[in-house]
């Protein structure tokens, strides 16, 4: 009888498991998620569900509010402040914007790309984009994105990052205030699920990566100052 | 035959394995076809033949070790 019991148990596993599967479907079953990675375990649809019911799941928040540790690579070199790709490298009027973009899968914490001064920081907008476009929202008109621009005075030169949301992120926290010293690699906020991150520079700075190259922040060398 | 399906006062440990073995296959093939990019048909063809060479495994080894 403890055999048939023992069995009968075993059974009721199984089926457990193909129910899961079934609720599931079309995103992975709990019990096969831990061996994909991260962009096949939460997929994008599943994740922009998420966004419009609110209700998001523990284990990918968990993992979305990831903040390892980093070790600044030696030497003065500029560090990307964020995670992500660079999209777009562009001079407008003396400035280089240098745009990173934010995945929902990447680590969402930004550090400071140079040791400096806090010397200003900005709310700017008022509304969200997504999607197209919202690369160059900054450089247009100032009522979109939603954005925190962080100046540091590095002593060599001003940089600044300009943390911005998207209709999916629409909040940032910065951890840093006006007059404060901040370390190369610091941590200086973090977007809350998934934007643009941009690095601005004098024009004359020297790129050491490219648009389409993947960055770490606090640990990619993206530039330096002119000497 | 009959202690295949059904012992004295359990289910036979055959046709339980086989259940057993089922769901952990569907699971495996469903893992595959995330991490790869296999085509659906061809998954469908490799999970059925694995499956069947794994049941008449499970089936033989059942008759040789009652045997």
């Amino acid at each position: 009888m403890a055999t048939l019991i023992l069995q009968v148990f075993a059974l009721a596993c199984v089926a457990v498991a193909g129910v899961v599967w079934l609720i599931y479907f079309p995103y992975p079953s709990p019990l096969i998620r831990r061996w994909l990675p991260p962009r096949k375990r939460w997929p994008t649809d599943q994740i922009r569900g998420w966004l419009e019911t609110g209700r998001f799941q523990r284990e990918f928040l968990r993992y979305f509010y990831r903040d390892p540790e980093r070790m600044a690579p030696p030497g003065d070199t500029l560090i990307a402040p964020a995670d992500g790709v660079i999209t777009s490298a562009e001079v407008l009027d003396g400035v280089r914007y240098l745009v990173i973009a934010l995945s929902f899968w990447d680590m969402h914490v930004q550090r400071s790309p140079a040791a400096g001064k806090v010397i200003r920081l900005e709310s700017q907008g008022d509304a969200f984009t997504d999607g197209e476009g919202r690369e160059f929202a900054f450089l247009r008109a100032k009522h979109c994105p939603v954005q925190q621009r962080v100046v540091v005075d590095t002593g060599v030169g001003e940089l600044a990052v300009r943390l911005i949301t998207s209709l999916a992120a629409r909040r940032i926290e910065t951890w840093v205030n006006v007059g404060d010293i901040v370390d190369r690699g610091q941590r200086i906020g973090r977007i809350l699920l998934g934007s643009t991150v941009v690095l601005e520079l004098p024009a004359a700075a020297t790129l050491l990566a490219k648009v389409g190259d993947r960055v770490r922040a606090g640990e990619t060398p993206v530039a330096e100052f002119p000497r | 035959m009959s202690s295949f399906f059904w012992a004295s006062d359990h289910l036979g440990w055959g046709v339980f394995a086989i259940v057993v073995f089922m769901g952990a296959w569907w699971l495996l093939a469903d893992l595959v076809w995330r991490l790869t990019s296999i085509r659906i048909v061809k998954l469908a063809v490799f999970a059925a033949g694995g499956w069947l060479a794994c049941v008449a495994l499970i089936v033989a080894g059942f008759y040789l070790s009652g045997s």
